[in-house]
């Protein structure tokens, strides 16, 4: 319950005063009058920016360890960042070794998908085995969640770390058909290891 | 003077500012009356990111509600998604394992030092600092680095899941946590300096935006907004979840919630929820980070591959969803703007009934017109940015 004492400015919410540690913060800061002159104020400033200024210069100028330079900006085309594992990028498809693809079109990923862009139309081969006859996945709904990989009982859908023209002009590019979507094991490999780490036991 | 203008012919003067402005983070529309430069009168039109949040919900299963949950308050996706697992974790009656807990923790805490920073750096720019702007972006960005490490995404997250997490976290992360918050505490140091006793600045926000705790109150505030304001309520103190109640942090407030107060207030909490961080990385216990109820969660992928009952369940659970017991439940925990709830209602089935939110930002923007009427044109800039409107979460 909520009380207010006559004045209104202190006010009790329902919290024990013990365990709430208030912390006033200081707004009535007073300035000097040297602050408030205006102008070592400006040179104050001047110092913190000078000093990011020159620190980043020397490190554009000189790099300090190997050949690596130590700003913070990320110089795109030439250098790229280094994703972590965890990363998620495009979902790509796993092709076996023999071209075929992983995926027995059993359709859980079309079910978890949040953003409904996977349409799976399954078909059967001679030998029995089940194979996606078209797979497309609309990348203008896709919402890189990870579903899809999460759920995929045959490690067939990984999400890649390619962000590399994820973006077109143009939407009807960005259905992917099955083709264009297979990518080798081992251009998946590091993904589909650490899918098998952190999903392989609920409780690790 | 006032003698000459009684006899001219003056009339009030409305504006539109927005819906995309570059002072409306989101997409608002102000309708401004001015009498010259003093707001007569204002108006604000939200709705311009209303996407169907609630009603996708009941479209999708327990699980599919993670990934829109992110794009609630995308700048702090993480504490979004802790809230609505503990929300029908709480429906469920699940009490998750307590590394999971840390790990929640941590996770909520670094959105918040993220969501903060993003709202000073904005707010400077807004009134011409850019520098401090591009210190605390840099710092913003080491952070999402951390969270993207954690989860693989900067800011569609989609990390948590009921019963538990996504996956542990990551090799190194305590150590490159406390190599970031050094840099970080520069960073912090620095724009405080270019800020706090600067007087451009002072003067732009001090004493601009004020409200009394009562009608705080009455509005329906909270977070950072409401303790500005000299209220002391924070849910993480006043009904702590998960294990804030063992982590020491203040609650830091102010007297008169105007916009400086609410600077100072942000700042400080991004200091308290750094020494947060590193108490829970200190505290960190070990064991498992999910509950052992195949029921409520996605079979692990071991299970899958050599168990065909567990495959046939997994099936069962994706295309089914899990099935809280009939009921319903609300739940609120502290996001970067105040109390982000979740009320859900649960019929039984795979899907929620409703997915109510209540957003931190709606009371907020509700009072604008309150905060400004009579005041300059000019002060609508620093107090809509302090007010931390976040479209994704106000208009849903
Ligand atoms: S990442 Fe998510 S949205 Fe994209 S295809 Fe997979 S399940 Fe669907
Ligand atoms: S879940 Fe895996 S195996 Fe099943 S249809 Fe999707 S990609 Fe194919």
């Amino acid at each position: 319950m909520t009380q207010f004492d006559g004045k209104g400015s202190q006010v009790t919410v329902g919290v024990p005063a013990g365990r709430l540690k208030p912390k006033r913060v200081r707004r009535n800061l007073d300035l000097t009058l040297w602050e408030k002159l205006y102008v070592f104020e400006i040179i104050r400033g001047m110092y913190v920016t000078t000093k990011h200024f020159a620190l980043n210069m020397l490190g554009f100028v000189l790099p300090p360890r190997g050949k690596k330079r130590s700003v913070f900006t990320v110089y795109y085309p030439d250098e790229k960042v280094v994703l972590p594992p965890a990363y998620r990028g495009r979902p790509v498809l796993v092709m076996r070794p023999d071209g075929t693809e992983r995926c027995v079109a059993c359709g859980l990923c079309e079910t978890a998908c949040p953003g409904h862009a996977i349409s799976i139309v399954g078909a059967e081969r001679e030998n029995g085995e089940r194979y996606p006859l078209s797979y497309v996945l609309d990348m203008t709904r896709c919402v890189y969640c990870g579903f899809c990989e999460e759920v995929c009982p045959k490690e067939a859908i990984v999400m890649s770390s390619e962000y590399q023209g994820l973006a077109e002009t143009d939407r009807s590019r960005m259905r992917y058909s099955k083709e264009q979507l297979l990518r080798s094991e081992e251009s998946v490999k590091g993904r589909i290891e650490y899918i098998r780490r952190i999903y392989s036991k609920c409780n690790y | 003077m006032s003698e000459i203008a009684k006899d001219l012919h003056t009339e009030h003067m409305v504006i539109n500012m927005g819906p995309s402005h570059p002072v409306t983070h989101g997409t608002v529309k102000f309708l401004v009356t001015l009498d010259g430069e003093t707001i007569e009168d204002l108006k604000v039109e939200i709705g311009y990111l209303h996407r169907g949040f609630e009603k996708m919900c009941e479209s999708g299963t327990w699980y599919q509600v993670f990934p829109y949950t992110d794009r609630l308050n995308y700048v702090s996706p993480l504490i979004n998604n802790v809230g609505y697992a503990l929300a029908v974790e709480k429906l469920i009656g699940i009490d998750v394992p307590e590394r999971c807990k840390y790990v929640r923790v941590i996770a909520c805490e670094l959105s918040r030092i993220a969501d903060h920073m993003t709202n000073v750096a904005a707010g400077g720019l807004e009134l011409g600092a850019f520098t401090a702007f591009l210190y605390f972006v840099e710092a913003r960005e080491l952070v999402w680095d951390l969270i993207e490490m954690l989860c693989g995404a900067r800011v569609t997250t989609n990390y948590v899941r009921i019963g538990g997490l996504k996956n542990d976290l990551p090799d190194g992360f305590k150590q490159k946590t406390l190599e970031v918050f050094k840099r970080c505490r520069v960073l912090w140091s620095d724009v405080n300096k270019l800020l706090t006793k600067n007087r451009v600045f002072i003067d732009r926000v001090r004493d601009v935006g004020t409200m009394p705790a009562e009608e705080a109150i009455a509005y329906g505030f909270t977070g950072p907004c409401l303790r500005a304001c000299g209220v002391p309520y924070d849910v993480r103190k006043a009904n702590p979840y998960l294990v804030y109640d063992r982590m020491d942090f203040e609650v830091p407030i102010g007297e008169t919630g105007d916009n400086f107060d609410k600077y100072l207030v942000r700042m400080e909490e991004i200091n308290q929820s750094m020494r947060i961080v590193e108490q829970a990385l200190e505290q960190l216990p070990g064991g498992p980070i999910n509950v052992d109820m195949p029921y409520y969660r996605w079979q692990s992928k071991d299970d899958i591959y050599n168990r065909i009952d567990s495959l046939i369940f997994h099936f069962k659970t994706v295309i089914e969803g899990i099935k809280p017991p009939p009921g319903e439940v609300y739940l609120a925990v502290e996001s970067g703007n105040g109390e982000l709830g979740f009320y859900l209602v649960s019929d039984g089935s795979g899907k929620p009934y409703k997915c109510r939110v209540r957003p931190p930002c709606f009371p907020l923007t509700a009072a604008m017109p309150r905060m400004m009427k009579g005041r300059l044109i000019a002060d609508i800039v620093p107090t809509f940015d302090m007010i931390n409107m976040i479209g994704g979460e106000c208009d849903r």
